[in-house]
């Protein structure tokens, strides 16, 4: 992130928002809104203000195992190093403004919009984890219920417990944990996609973490199936069983929670032996949740005019020959936008989006077919619309004289001529008498 | 596409080909019923 901050020529709008998305390849005018952080630029990140802020709020980074103070900075590698003021939370006491040496602290800012003219757009919106509704297997109900983010948080050396695994409900050490997969994927209920095997990894690296920090730690993982399919995936899959994690291949419906310890019961089947129902009992239960798109994707899927796949990610141009371009040109889809995936695929699905992008810019003529449509006369244009309406590229905009076809965008399919009741617009190449000619010809016979 | 997937068809039905099925206008099907045709088949 630093490298990229500081990369000349490469401008990082942080804390902002793209608002609105006009035009088309090579002429695309986007305005950012960016928004108001209360603190500018001559703030160095010091921390002088947050120590005495007396107002504290949810701290997102550490998916609310502990608070931050109403004046913050995102995280400790936050790039750039600026604190941030959630008005929300502040409550005007202004002791930050007092504190800071740099005077960088500006409760009269407002936010800013910018215009930017650019080429292409890639889309990297990412993934978010799904959210199990509250009380599917204990979530948001059972202090000892957590996901995979935040057991990652618990865990890091740099979070709210310093590294030491402990749970929520006492702060004590847990030592019985179950990590269950496929929470809310692979699920018709809920999501029907499997998260492309990355929580199965997932569980794998932080039961052997586990295990690195508490060698006695009894790890449990209860899963559909093991989707270790990557460069030495499965020879770590090997290694964590020989560590002694044990691996159950069951489904589990329901989590029972004893009130006093609470210490999470759970009765299974190991479906690959004949034991039958067991009930266990775990001190922790981490629950691997799908991968689902980022919050907000939508009001970036409308600006574009992009489609959504079925799961509920970008669409891109073609599943299996082009899954990096999308059907608008000039506009890639990197990384998790497009599909749950690995850190491996998400740089390499990253590159290749760069790649397109320069592929596309790097020359400086932009090559179309002339199978367009055209309104030829436009006389016969009624202005109803239909043709706006219908056409999947958003290509024809309704002038005062008629349809206008903007023709880097149309991609020739015709939608707009069979919609057309004056039959105003036609498509070149392609018209009408073209096809009358042939069935008379096919059925002359007849 | 019905070479594609390789499946078979009779003689008697003719193809006429089209760059997309959103190209297909009620009046040109209804053309083929008219010059004869007992039926229109709009293939993906």
């Amino acid at each position: 992130m630093l490298q990229s901050a500081r990369t000349p020529g490469l401008n990082l709008y942080t804390y902002s928002e793209v608002e609105d998305v006009q035009g088309f390849v090579g002429n695309f005018t986007v305005k950012v809104r960016k928004r108001a952080r209360y603190v500018n630029n001559d703030c160095n990140g010091c921390g002088a203000c947050w120590e005495v802020c007396p107002a504290y709020g949810y701290n997102e980074f550490n998916e609310g195992l502990d608070s931050r103070k109403a004046i913050y900075s995102s995280f400790a590698q936050a790039v750039p190093s600026l604190a941030q003021i959630d008005m929300d939370r502040c409550i005007k006491c202004e002791l930050c403004k007092a504190a800071c040496e740099l005077d960088a602290i500006d409760f009269d800012q407002k936010d800013e919009i910018i215009e930017i003219n650019v080429g292409s757009i890639a889309v990297a919106t990412g993934w978010d984890e799904f959210e199990p509704p509250t009380g599917y297997l204990g979530y948001n109900k059972y202090p000892n219920v957590i996901t995979q983010l935040k057991l990652e948080r618990i865990l890091a050396p740099n979070g709210p417990t310093l590294g030491h695994l402990v749970r929520p409900s006492d702060g004590k050490e847990p030592k019985k944990i179950l990590f269950i997969q496929c929470v809310g994927s692979r699920d018709l209920n809920m999501n029907a996609y499997c998260s492309s095997g990355v929580c199965c990894m997932i569980s794998i690296k932080n039961s052997k973490l586990i295990k690195q920090h508490s060698p006695d730690a009894d790890i449990t993982v209860a899963y559909m199936d093991m989707r270790a399919a990557g460069k030495d995936y499965e020879e770590y899959f090997t290694l964590s069983r020989k560590e002694g994690i044990k691996y159950i291949r069951t489904n589990v419906s329901r989590i029972k929670e004893d009130p006093k310890t609470h210490n999470l019961k759970i009765v299974m089947q190991n479906t690959l032996s004949s034991g039958g129902l067991k009930e266990l009992e775990f001190d922790m239960v981490v629950l691997s949740t799908a991968m689902v798109p980022a919050k907000g994707v939508e009001s970036i899927q409308k600006l574009l005019k992009l489609e959504l796949s079925q799961d509920g990610f970008f669409k891109e141009f073609h599943a299996r020959l082009n899954p990096i371009d999308t059907k608008i040109p000039g506009i890639v889809l990197s990384g998790a936008s497009q599909g749950p995936k690995s850190i491996v695929e998400s740089i390499a699905h990253g590159r290749a989006a760069a790649s397109s992008l320069a592929r596309l810019m790097g020359k400086d003529k932009y090559r179309i077919l002339l199978i367009r449509a055209a309104v030829e006369d436009k006389d016969k244009c009624a202005k109803c619309g239909l043709c706006e309406l219908n056409c999947p590229y958003n290509a024809i905009t309704i002038n005062d004289d008629g349809a206008e076809v903007n023709e880097i965008l149309c991609r020739g399919c015709g939608t707009c001529l069979a919609n057309c009741p004056s039959e105003a617009i036609t498509l070149r190449y392609y018209r009408e008498p073209h096809y009358e000619k042939q069935i008379d010809a096919i059925l002359m016979e007849i | 596409m019905a070479g594609t997937i390789r499946a078979q068809y009779p003689a008697t039905l003719r193809p006429v080909r089209i760059n997309c099925t959103g190209r297909v206008t009620p009046s040109l099907m209804m053309r083929a019923i008219g010059k004869g045709a007992d039926g229109v088949v709009v293939g993906a």
